[in-house]
Order: C-alpha cells, then sequence, then structure tokens
C-alpha cells in the first residue's frame, strides 16, 4: 500500500514537472520603451487622447503637461455623448488636478444609460464614466443590467466589459454571477501547441481579458479561476508580439501587462540570464535577471540553486545554493565549486512571495576552460624498427627547429596531452585535427588525432599507407595542430614542424589539378526505349503464307477422303446454327480489331445462347435420325442372320 | 533392323487404311492440319525471333488447344471406345467440342494483341 502511494506520488510528480510551463514570450526593457513610445505619440482626438493618458499611467508614467493635456480633453469633449464623457473622465482621472465639469444633464445622461436597453459597451462606459466622476450609482441596477446584456450579447467582448464595469461596483452588490463568467471565457480560450492561449478574437481581446479578470478579482478579494500553466500561457500570447498596429493594441498590451505585474494573485517571473549562460576563470559569476513582466526588479525575490548536475555525466555539483543579489542582478559565483568544463542544467527556484507564478526555471549553463597541451613529442620511427626513434618535443606555441624526414620506409609519430590550463585535468575536446599543407602546391590533408584510454593523443602518418591523400607529391608539408570545442575559450591552431615526405617519384602525376568538386557534371541524355528490330516485311510475308499453306492440305486431304456435305439438311435450327456460329467466328475477329472483354462477352452471350439452342435442335435431331439408322441397320443384321 | 521398322510402318498404314471408319480419318486429317500449322510457327520463331512474344504464344497455345480438343473429340466419336463413354453420345461430343473452342478462341484473341 505504501509502496503504491509513493510510486503514484513519484509519477504524479514526473507528471507535474514536465508540465511546468515558463514564459518562452515576453517583454523585453527594449520593448517595453517601444510600448511607451507608441502611447507616448501626440494624440489626435479624445479617443487617442484616452488611450494614451491611461495606457501610459498604467506603465507607471505620466504625461508631461498635464494642464495642456486637460485643455485638450475638456476643448475636445461632447458632453451629450457617453462615450467622450467616458474617454475624457478617464483620462482626468489619470492626469493629476484636473477636472472635467458636470451638469446635471450630463449625470442624468450617464445614469439613463444604465438599463437593460443599452449595450454592454454603453454600460461600461456609463459607469466607468459616473465612478472616475465621483458620482453616485446603483450597483443592483448596474449588476442586473449586465447580467440581462450578458445574456443577450454572448460575445467575448460584451462580457469582458461586463466584467470591467463589475469591478467599479461596491463590493457589497452581488458580483458572484459575473464572477463565474471568468471561468466561462477562460474555457473559451484557443490552445496552441500547449503554448499559446488566445481568443480567436484576437490579441486585444486577450490582454483585455486578462485586465478585466484581475481587475475583477481583486476587487472582490478571490483568486481567479486560472491554472498557472494558463497565466504562462496567456502571457506568452499577449507578449509575442512585439510591435502593435494599433493604439487600442498597444493600450490593450500595456493594461494587461500593467494587471499581470501588480495584482494580489499571480505574479509572472520571467528569469533571463545576463549575457550568454556561460561561465569561466575570467567570468566566474552566473548572473541572472529576475523581473515581473513589465521588466520591473522583483524587489521580495530570492533565488537558490535547486540543483545543479553535469549533463553529461548527470552527477550533481550543487545543491540548494543561494544567489546574492547585487545592482538588481543575481548573481552565483559558479566557479567557486570548481566545475569541470562542459554543460551543466540549472533547476532554479524563485520564492519570496506566495504570488509567483513559473518560479521554477530550468537553465543549461556552460563552463569554459583554457586548454594546454603538454607534452608534444614528434618522432621518426623506422617500419622495421632497426634504428632507434628519434624523440623532438616541442613546447607550444613554438615550432620544431630541424624539419622531420619520412620515406616509405618510416612512420611520423606524435603523441600529446590535452590537458585544462588551471585544474590540470586530461581533456577530450570535439575536434583535434592534424593539418598538413603543402606550401607549393597547395595541397592540405587532415587527419584526426584519436586519443587512447589513457587520453593520451597519437596520431601516426604511415607514408606508405596515405599516399593516395597526397596524390603522392613529395615535398615539404608544415604540419598544424588544431584543436577546438565549444567549452574551450582558446581554441588553437600550432604550426608544429615541417616534415618532408618522399614518395615514390614515379607514381606522382604530372599537374596536380583541383579537385573538382562543384563544376557542372556531364548532361545525361534520355535514351527513349528502342523500338525492337522487326524483321522484313518479306520474311513475315513469306512465313504467313507458309503458316496458311496447310490449310489447302486439310482441304485437299478431305476431298481425297471423300467428306461432304450431303446430310445437310435444310431446317431452320440447322440454319441458324451455322449463322450464329459464322457470327461468333466474326465476332473473334471484331473482338481483335475493335471490341474489348466486357463488350466482346456481351455479344457473345447473346450470339452464343442462340447458337446454342439452334445447335442444341439440330443435334437432337441429328441423334434421333442416327439412332433410327442403326435400329434399322441392327434390325437388316438380325434379319439375315436368321 | 530397318527391315523390321519399315515392314512394321507399312503394316500400320495398311491397317489405318482398312480398318478406321472415314468420320476419323476425316478427324485425323483434320488434326495434322493443326500440327503442321503449330510447327511451322514454331519453326519462324525459331528462325526469325521471338518479336511479339504475346502473339507467338498465342498462335501456338491456338494449335495446341486445337489439338488436344480434337483428340479429345476422336476419342469420344469412336465407336471402339463405345462402353467408356455411355452416357456421351457422339452429338453431345461435338457440341462440347464446339464450346471448348469457343472459350479457347476467346482467349487466343484477346491474348493475340
Amino acid at each position: 500500500m505504501a509502496h503504491l502511494c509513493l510510486f503514484s506520488l513519484l509519477v504524479l510528480s514526473l507528471v507535474l514537472e514536465t508540465q511546468a510551463l515558463t514564459p518562452t514570450h515576453h517583454l523585453t526593457t527594449t520593448d517595453v520603451a517601444r510600448l511607451q513610445a507608441v502611447l507616448s505619440q501626440p494624440f489626435t482626438d479624445l479617443k487617442s487622447a484616452y488611450y494614451s493618458v491611461v495606457g501610459l499611467s498604467k506603465l507607471g508614467i505620466f504625461v508631461a503637461d498635464a494642464d495642456e493635456t486637460c485643455r485638450f480633453i475638456n476643448s475636445n469633449l461632447d458632453p451629450s455623448s457617453v462615450e467622450s464623457l467616458f474617454y475624457a473622465a478617464e483620462a482626468s482621472q489619470a492626469l493629476s488636478g484636473c477636472e472635467i465639469p458636470v451638469s446635471n444633464d450630463t449625470r442624468d445622461l450617464l445614469l439613463a444609460t444604465v438599463s437593460e436597453d443599452s449595450t454592454a459597451s454603453q454600460i461600461h462606459q456609463s459607469v466607468s464614466a459616473l465612478s472616475a466622476l465621483g458620482l453616485p450609482l446603483a450597483s443592483q441596477e448596474v449588476v442586473s443590467a449586465l447580467k440581462a446584456r450578458i445574456s443577450k450579447e454572448d460575445n467575448v467582448l460584451a462580457i469582458i466589459l461586463a466584467l470591467q464595469t463589475a469591478s467599479r461596483l461596491s463590493q457589497q452588490a452581488e458580483l458572484g454571477e459575473i464572477l463565474e463568467e471568468i471561468e466561462d471565457l477562460a474555457a473559451r480560450l484557443d490552445d496552441l501547441g500547449g503554448v499559446y492561449l488566445q481568443f480567436e478574437e484576437g490579441l486585444e481581446a486577450t490582454a483585455l481579458f486578462v485586465s478585466a479578470a484581475y481587475s475583477l478579482s481583486d476587487h472582490v478579494d478571490m483568486e481567479p479561476p486560472l491554472k498557472e500553466d494558463q497565466v504562462i500561457q496567456l502571457v506568452n500570447s499577449i507578449f509575442s508580439k512585439k510591435s502593435w498596429d494599433s493604439l487600442s493594441e498597444a493600450f490593450s498590451v500595456a493594461s494587461a501587462a500593467a494587471s499581470l505585474s501588480n495584482n494580489r494573485f499571480h505574479v509572472p517571473v520571467i528569469v533571463s540570464a545576463q549575457g550568454p549562460a556561460a561561465v569561466s576563470h575570467s567570468h566566474p559569476f552566473l548572473q541572472l535577471q529576475v523581473t515581473d513582466v513589465l521588466c520591473q526588479p522583483l524587489s521580495s525575490a530570492s533565488v537558490l540553486v535547486e540543483s545543479a548536475s553535469a549533463v553529461a555525466s548527470k552527477s550533481a555539483i550543487l545543491n540548494q545554493a543561494p544567489f546574492t543579489l547585487r545592482d538588481g542582478v543575481f548573481e552565483l559565483n559558479f566557479m567557486a565549486s570548481q566545475p569541470a568544463s562542459g554543460y551543466y542544467q540549472f533547476s532554479v527556484a524563485i520564492t519570496g512571495d506566495s504570488r509567483f507564478v513559473a518560479n521554477h526555471v530550468e537553465l543549461k549553463v556552460k563552463v569554459s576552460t583554457r586548454v594546454a597541451i603538454n607534452n608534444m613529442d614528434l618522432s621518426v620511427v623506422d617500419k622495421d624498427q632497426s634504428i632507434g626513434p628519434k624523440t623532438t618535443r616541442v613546447e607550444y606555441p613554438t615550432k620544431a627547429k630541424a624539419s622531420f624526414m619520412a620515406d616509405s620506409h618510416q612512420n611520423f609519430a606524435m603523441t600529446f596531452q590535452l590537458v585544462d590550463e588551471t585544474t590540470g585535468v586530461e581533456l577530450t575536446p570535439h575536434q583535434t585535427f592534424v593539418r598538413l599543407h603543402n606550401q607549393k602546391t597547395g595541397q592540405e590533408v587532415v587527419f584526426v588525432a584519436e586519443p587512447d584510454s589513457k587520453n593520451l593523443y597519437k596520431f601516426e602518418l604511415d607514408t606508405a599507407e596515405r599516399k593516395t591523400e597526397f596524390d603522392s607529391i613529395s615535398g615539404t608539408y608544415a604540419l598544424y595542430l588544431m584543436v577546438g570545442d565549444a567549452t574551450l575559450e582558446n581554441p588553437i591552431l600550432w604550426n608544429v614542424a615541417d616534415v618532408v615526405l618522399k614518395f615514390l617519384d614515379e607514381e606522382a602525376p604530372g599537374t596536380i589539378q583541383a579537385k573538382t568538386l562543384y563544376v557542372p557534371k556531364p548532361e545525361i541524355q534520355h535514351l527513349f526505349r528502342e523500338p525492337e528490330k522487326k524483321p522484313p516485311t518479306v520474311v513475315s510475308n513469306a512465313f504467313t503464307a507458309l503458316v496458311l499453306s496447310p490449310f489447302l492440305l486439310l482441304l485437299i486431304l478431305w476431298f481425297k477422303l471423300g467428306a461432304n456435305i450431303s446430310n445437310f439438311t435444310l431446317s431452320p435450327s440447322t440454319i441458324l446454327f451455322h449463322i450464329g456460329h459464322a457470327a461468333m467466328l466474326g465476332l473473334m475477329y471484331v473482338y481483335w480489331t475493335h471490341l474489348n472483354m466486357f463488350q466482346t462477352l456481351k455479344y457473345l452471350a447473346i450470339i452464343g445462347s442462340l447458337t446454342f439452342l439452334a445447335g442444341n435442335r439440330m443435334l437432337a435431331q441429328k441423334a434421333v435420325k442416327r439412332i433410327a439408322a442403326e435400329q434399322s441397320s441392327r434390325l437388316a443384321k438380325y434379319r439375315s442372320l436368321r | 533392323m530397318s527391315n523390321s521398322v519399315i515392314s512394321v510402318i507399312s503394316r500400320f498404314l495398311e491397317e489405318y487404311a482398312s480398318s478406321t471408319p472415314n468420320k476419323l480419318k476425316v478427324i485425323d486429317a483434320y488434326l495434322l492440319y493443326i500440327m503442321m500449322t503449330g510447327a511451322l510457327q514454331f519453326l519462324y520463331c525459331l528462325l526469325v525471333g521471338t518479336f511479339p512474344f504475346n502473339s507467338f504464344l498465342s498462335g501456338f497455345i491456338s494449335c495446341v488447344g486445337s489439338f488436344i480438343l480434337a483428340v479429345c473429340l476422336r476419342i469420344q466419336i469412336n465407336p471402339q471406345n463405345k462402353g467408356e463413354f455411355l452416357s456421351i453420345s457422339p452429338e453431345r461430343a461435338f457440341a462440347d467440342f464446339l464450346f471448348a473452342h469457343t472459350v479457347l478462341h476467346l482467349v487466343v484473341i484477346n491474348f493475340i494483341g
């Protein structure tokens, strides 16, 4: 029983782990600046003034000249239009010290708009204007009007406006039913690939939904029914677009960002490494930026590495190590744990506030190092090993003074070790090449040096065996060692020595041709199928005549045997039978020239059945005649015997 | 040795000429014709080549098939075999012969191309 519980817990934790999303799209500081720039454009009318002023206030920025804007709003206000009043009221509330004169008529107009007959948008505008202007309103009336409108207009935007309106009403009103609309709307979101969650109406609707849902939830102090993964998917959808088509779109993104960075329930956390996530001895600190969706640093966060393990060996290096906050950036001295070079998988947790969402992040960190070459030994070994090898040691980055001679009786050998400069640990980088370059002809041959079990690199050049790679061209070759890897900070290209190779001269080609790999190939001519060779017409005609000649022979033989048609009775069945039979033979010919099998079978069925019936009758008559003749002959024989 | 072969053959021919009914001789002449036609087709194929192979096959099979059907007819019509074919009258044998030929010719014409 305990085992079952444990197993199910393990499975559940694995499942949860794989489902934990982190935002793939978020606004960077340049994006936020661009958003501010869009919203700061000079406004042309009251609507754009509303978007600019209120949008910027959501981002925490206040308009430069508030008085100028206030005058603009007042001069463009149309007191007889609810929409105009809404824009003016909201904008003036965002500006400090801006007053809109309100008359009794204005107030009555706004109050009268709150009814079941106005659209949800009109109710939203009038309620917002009333609350922004500080005028009293009857919350319960609004609630009933909203409920009626929601059931009549079932579209997404109307319900979002209803949510937004409800967040302006008093907390004593019965907002329960409207609160349930959040869940219904969340069910209408489209899940795209598990990464994005958005309305089919578009980005603006999704962003407005987020800001309305959170403002209503904050107002009634009840957590919105959105799961953490859904919140992250909404973040991905809203912040994937980095340039906005219209002022209203930019406004909706700004209000969504403001509500996601500052609400009572869910605050998505954005974690990004500053620069590449790589550490080395010269840069030992891993630096992370931990912000909210508006790129503002989170003051109450504390960042912790839950576990860090090497990708290759899966051995854990760190466990529960905290990051320190310095100048708004969280850093950790990873090199202090003396990790070997390679890639490490970090699992980072951000704690400090219960509202944080997506606060477990997986990071891949690279540890780079510098490589040093030790014990580079070059030698020329005789194949029959009669003469002992002469080993020359070369130090990086100098070049060997004497050049090495190798002909077909000798092998040229090279051994070396690659170690980490600081720790002395042996390394096996991805690329260890030995390049031989003939300076006169420009030829270049590259070989791979392989490490043995003790991580000692060996390279052997057997002159006789490798002559095809060199095209048997003798001469002086410059020997280079190339070492490279993603985790090496100092890739090496080292001219180690000069090697003089001698091949048997008669095998060398006269001229050296550059390898032509990428020239046009010879064109392939399509060979159409040649018709079969037919014999000359004379031969075929001769043989046709020859094959038909036995028929004459047959006729002659039959004549000689005395075959005749004297028994031919002219009864209708006989005639019909013969006609039918001739027709069948004619049908065969027509089949050969014109028809297909199905048509032939059809005609054959008709003609055949007629022929069969006629033939049956004819043969029956013949049978009767034959039996009668036999009987009479038997009778005659019997009589003669008596 | 050759003397006895010649005497056997001449004896056989005599017996054949005298004791075989005329009807069977007619069928035998037909058989000879079919065989010669088939042989000549085969000779053409050997000499000139199998170019329209399907045509050669269909012609040759037609000869072979006709030969076989005619042999069957001859066996069934032969009065000496009456004991073995009590239920099949000569007319019935001839009707079967015609029907089988229809099917054979259908196939041959289909294949001749």
